[in-house]
């Protein structure tokens, strides 16, 4: 009764225990190849990996790092919106008490932070090997096109996130970048033709972009759902198909014999 | 191979296990420094908890040992051993023995009252649930049964009545046994409370948390976290002068008024208030921090956010007195300041001044005002001699003259006219209001020019005008017109010419010269460029500076008049919380500190320093005035604050009631528009505090005694010389004040037959009167009216009331003189005075000596009997 292999065996005849494992666990090439099928998480990591793909000096590790990165932003992002009204009354305030007053509140919101300077400088570089490398040609044409896009989604979403605190860096970084929407033909009313198109300051994309004519309260709720909520979602879809695409492709790009 | 594999894996367990260790390291320190590092306030808490401990500690050793030296100790002592002796008494067996019978029999008494109890409940239970079913079912059982159950209660009833008796009379017994003991106790309790309520204090003040002290005002969104270590801010007694554990300076000004938890600390100090990491942050010393905290004199400045009216605010005399500097110097006019919409011109109107002063004299005085007379309001303007000319010659030649001076320094000026001009000029109290080589100029606030040089700045045809009729020439100018005669006139201006001219004029265009048009041309350019018609009337410019001209031309008419004020300079009415970003440091970016209050003073030190082109003229300013003036317009926030926290001034209020400021009517109202009485006195409301208020005049003063003091201010006022307020609002040193003779009387007051004092008295018999003060006093008929005096004289002496006012030669000159109060003032306002002082002056320092009616009946008439008869 007492013996630890009995307990062991109790354990392991559980119903709760068969019903997350399914199946004992032997160091086998065919059980290895089933924990990978059977787990979620691990779903989409393909059963093998040729020895070359895993060769740091080729690939960098920058995909991987940049999606840490990003797991890390999600994390750190959700608890930073228990703290945080996206009002222009109390945003800045509430920066202000993550700073003085929040439990661990300089970490996280350091972390969030630099965490997001992190992303972003490591998904152009990830991309720069991606093209150095020429691991965008065929048959990978496609998943260049979403990794285009994702790097757009990153670059979206760093530039929202800055005008969350509601500071003066924020606020003139917003300014200065919806106005070159303004100014973009077709789209904004500085460009051409905008009087004959008859884009005015209250139809065109900055006027979309903030929610009004000027940097506001509206601007600010605008860039905290796009930030919070939008571009998220749509980045996390289009990084699975990202993944997904990568195993479609052959695996992780490796240097050509 | 297999070594290598070896080494190489070994290699990074070690690297493994160094990045591990780090990490644990850093986390460690993470939660290290969000506990301690992170919280200085925690320490500064610790240390205050700590010194107040050692307080208290001290408060009650120091009663102990008094406890112990004042014989309350043997006291005690001896309390202690009577009660041992009472104990021992209490405990013997004998004692004992009967204590114990008579308890036992109360104790049996006691419970089986307790069971009579109990079955009364019982039985009533049962008598509710049959009277129940009797009005349910009517059934006579029931009714039979309620009858027996009451019957059955009236008998329990009566034993437990029985039996309470017994028990009270037991007890009763009982007690002699144990009061002395209990006596005993109360008083050794009573006498080692407060003691013990000490060293409970010292408890409970232990017991105070280490946590953050937060102050939060919702509808502001103010977060105060300053408390947090300046933890004895609010404290009743003062635990530590070191900092941050002081009391507020004067809290029983500014926090009693101001609580705390109501208002918070940065709404009035500003700084950054949730800050809570370090000093420098938490003082907003930071970079991009553009709220850093006042301090000192300077926080004032945030007593003009609610308070609409800080002339008489205690706590706000700096800023009050600074508030005057803007008035001095007419910010408003070139400015839009909240507050300061509809008020006058500060300069002197300018439309003929080409009949007034010599040409080489104006362009003196446009080159640099300073250099005529060091009190010169008007402010340097830097221009060339060639822009002086022009400016003057567009002014000369609007009053259709040339270029010309007169020089009076040749002529022979005739003795016995000067003579008589000086006399005059002393009785007219001239140097009352006018500077005149360094001596005079008590009355500030009218900015009478310095008159030392004025006989070579003025001709005499002018000058004799201007007194004659002042209005004439500047319609609202301060100066009163003096009934003089023309040959008084001429005398005085014949004296002023002569006594008063300057050594150093250099009168240049002793022959006049024509003026040339393109330089009349320019000058109305520079005029129009730097804005004269904000400060002066001009000819030809009436309306500039106060009606816009784009909203004109838009149409725009719903606005009042000051609502469309177009003004030359930048609008001042947020200054105080203007971004920073905002402010144009051009050259002196770096040169100067980069926050408001540094560009505020620098910008009054030196207006055009900042760049090219600017206009704003230089007024050479001291340094305290700089700062005095930054306090005031650093005030002028744009912040919202609750309507809840404002404190309108009076007229605010009146506008808001709808009330009408009050107005001067009849023929009174010319008298004061001639003589200018506001000049120096306050009249229910209007005008300056020199001069005593003469809102309640008719009620407080004789009308004989009026029209005594008016033919001749001299003979009787100078019992009031003494009075110190007259002196101190001044500001400087107290001279010889007395009123001017202004020769009332003499004239009739035009289209009617009434002379000035008729006319002044009956506006004082009419108007300024309140039905609070009787016109005459109760009589009392009991006593005889030389007794009433001699009681009334008693009191006087025996309150103590020479100590502060003087009748004679004896008393203190604190108080008004009260030699002549029995020619001067009314009974019935000294009557209501000694009853309440406060009503009618709130800041007067007369305590209430609480007099009853009797009282104050005994002291009028006393008070009536002195008088001075004039010989």
């Amino acid at each position: 009764m007492n013996n630890p292999t009995d307990i062991k065996e109790r354990i392991k005849k559980n119903l709760v225990w068969k019903s997350i494992f399914r199946r004992d666990y032997r160091n086998t090439v065919r059980d290895r190849a089933q924990a990978i099928f059977g787990n979620i998480f691990l779903h989409l990591h393909p059963v093998q990996v040729r020895e070359g793909a895993v060769k740091l000096r080729f690939t960098w590790g920058m995909g991987g790092i940049t999606f840490f990165a990003f797991i890390i932003l999600v994390i750190t992002g959700v608890v930073l919106m228990f703290y945080y009204h996206p009002s222009i009354e109390q945003a800045y305030s509430d920066i202000k008490d993550l700073e003085f007053q929040v439990p661990f509140g300089v970490i996280l919101r350091n972390l969030h932070r630099w965490g997001a300077h992190f992303m972003v400088i490591v998904v152009m570089i990830h991309m720069f090997r991606v093209f150095m490398t020429g691991s965008y040609k065929a048959p990978r044409q496609f998943n260049w096109g979403i990794g285009v896009i994702l790097l757009v989604l990153t670059f979206l979403l760093s530039f929202t996130g800055y005008l969350t605190p509601w500071d003066q860096l924020g606020f003139w970084a917003i300014t200065v970048g919806t106005n070159m929407g303004a100014a973009t033909p077709l789209l904004g009313y500085q460009g051409p033709f905008s009087e004959f198109l008859h884009i005015t300051p209250f139809n065109d994309v900055r006027f979309a972009l903030l929610g009004g004519s000027r940097v506001a309260g509206n601007a600010l709720l605008r860039a905290y759902i796009w930030h919070c909520v939008a571009i998220p979602l749509v980045s996390v879809i289009l990084m699975f198909v990202h993944f997904w695409r990568v195993r479609k492709d052959g695996g992780i790009s490796k240097p050509q014999k | 191979m297999a070594t290598d594999n070896q080494n190489k894996s070994s290699y990074r367990v070690y690297l493994f296990v160094f990045f591990s260790v780090l990490l644990l390291l850093m986390t460690l320190w993470i939660v290290w420094d969000d506990e301690f590092g992170l919280r200085p306030w925690k320490k500064y808490q610790k240390e205050f908890k700590s010194l107040k401990h050692e307080q208290l500690q001290k408060e009650y050793d120091k009663a102990q040992s008094d406890f112990r030296k004042s014989g309350d100790a043997q006291t005690l002592a001896r309390l202690e051993a009577q009660l041992k002796k009472a104990k021992d008494l209490f405990n013997s067996s004998e004692v004992q023995q009967k204590y114990k019978k008579l308890s036992g029999q109360w104790a049996d008494v006691h419970e089986s009252a307790a069971r009579n109890q109990k079955e009364l409940q019982t039985n009533r239970g049962q008598y509710l649930e049959t009277e129940y079913y009797f009005t349910k079912t009517q059934k006579p059982e029931y009714k039979k049964k309620m009858d027996e159950l009451q019957k059955r209660i009236d008998a329990i009833t009566a034993k437990g009545a029985a039996m309470q008796k017994q028990e009270e009379a037991l007890k009763a017994a009982l007690v002699p046994f144990t009061s002395g003991i209990a006596d005993i106790e109360a008083e050794i309790e009573k006498m080692k409370s407060p003691l013990e309520e000490k060293k409970e204090r010292i408890g409970t003040s232990d017991k105070v948390p280490v946590e953050i002290k937060q102050v939060y005002i919702r509808d502001i969104d103010l977060a105060d976290r300053c408390q947090s270590c300046h933890i004895g801010i609010d404290g009743s007694k003062q635990i530590s002068t070191k900092q941050p554990f002081t009391r507020h300076p004067a809290s029983f000004v500014f926090l009693k008024n101001h609580d705390p938890e109501k208002f918070g600390c940065t709404f009035c100090h500003r700084g950054q208030g949730r800050a809570t990491t370090s000093v420098q942050k938490a003082h907003g010393n930071v970079k991009h921090w553009e709220e850093p905290m006042l301090e000192g004199d300077m926080t004032q400045t945030s007593c003009l956010k609610c308070h609409g009216d800080v002339k008489h605010l205690r706590g706000a005399e700096y800023i009050a007195q600074s508030t005057e500097l803007i008035k001095k110097y007419g910010c408003y006019s070139c400015h839009k300041i909240p507050g300061y919409d509809s008020i006058g011109d500060v300069g002197p109107v300018l439309t003929e001044v080409g009949t007034k002063v010599n040409y080489s004299w104006a362009i003196n005085w446009l080159l640099d005002p300073k250099n005529y007379f060091a009190t010169a309001r008007m402010p340097k303007f830097f221009f060339t001699q060639d822009e002086a000319e022009s400016i003057a010659d567009y002014l000369f030649s609007m009053s259709g003259t040339t270029r010309h001076d007169v020089d009076y320094s040749t002529e022979t000026p005739d003795e016995k006219l000067v003579e008589q001009g000086k006399t005059l000029w002393s009785q007219a109290r001239c140097n009352l209001c006018h500077i005149t080589n360094g001596k005079g100029g008590n009355n500030v606030k009218v900015y009478a020019p310095d008159l030392s040089k004025v006989g070579s700045k003025v001709n005499k045809e002018w000058l004799f005008r201007w007194i004659k009729n002042p209005n004439a020439y500047f319609p609202g100018t301060k100066m009163p017109r003096f009934r003089f005669t023309d040959e008084e006139i001429k005398a005085l201006v014949e004296y002023i010419v002569s006594e008063y001219t300057d050594d150093e004029a250099s009168p240049k265009y002793t022959t006049p010269v024509e003026i040339k048009s393109e330089s009349i041309k320019k000058g109305k350019d520079l005029i129009v460029k730097y804005g004269c018609y904000g400060c002066h009337k001009l000819q030809g410019m009436e309306s500039m500076g106060q009606i816009a001209p784009s909203l004109v031309s838009q149409g725009v008419t719903f606005l009042k008049a000051d609502e469309m004020r177009e003004k030359i300079g930048t609008e001042l009415s947020s200054i105080g919380s203007k971004p920073v970003d905002m402010l144009d440091f051009g050259k002196l970016k770096k040169s100067i500190s980069n926050d408001r209050l540094s560009y505020i003073k620098q910008k009054l030190r030196d207006p055009r320093g900042y760049r090219l082109g600017l206009r704003m003229p230089n007024f050479r300013l001291t340094e305290s005035e700089i700062n005095g003036l930054a306090a005031v317009l650093y005030g002028y926030t744009d912040n919202n604050v609750p309507s809840r926290f404002m404190v309108p001034s009076r007229q605010e209020l009146d506008k808001m009631a709808g009330v009408q400021s009050y107005k001067f009517t009849g023929d009174f109202a010319k008298i004061i528009e001639d003589v200018k009485c506001t000049n120096c006195h306050s009249i229910k409301g209007i005008g300056a505090d020199y001069a005593p208020d003469l809102s309640l005049a008719g009620s407080k003063l004789q009308e004989s005694w009026i029209r005594k003091f008016l033919a001749n201010p001299d003979v009787i006022r100078p019992l009031l010389q003494q009075m110190p307020k007259l002196g101190l609002t001044g500001g400087a040193a107290p001279a010889k004040i007395t009123m001017p003779k202004f020769n009332l009387g003499i004239q009739k007051v035009e289209d009617t037959n009434r002379s000035d004092v008729d006319v002044i008295i009956n506006y004082f018999q009419q108007e300024l009167v309140t039905t609070d003060i009787p016109k005459e006093i109760p009589v009392i008929t009991t006593l005889t009216p030389e007794d009433q005096i001699a009681k009334g004289k008693e009191l006087y002496d025996q309150k103590g009331c020479r100590s502060c006012h003087q009748v004679g030669t004896d008393g203190g000159a604190l108080g008004p003189n009260l030699s002549n109060v029995g020619n001067r003032l009314n009974p019935g306002f000294i009557f209501r005075h000694l009853e309440n002082a406060r009503k009618f002056k709130p800041d007067i320092v007369e305590p209430n000596y609480g007099f009853s009616e009797r009282e104050r009946i005994y002291l009028t008439n006393y008070l009536m009997t002195l008088k001075l008869n004039a010989k």
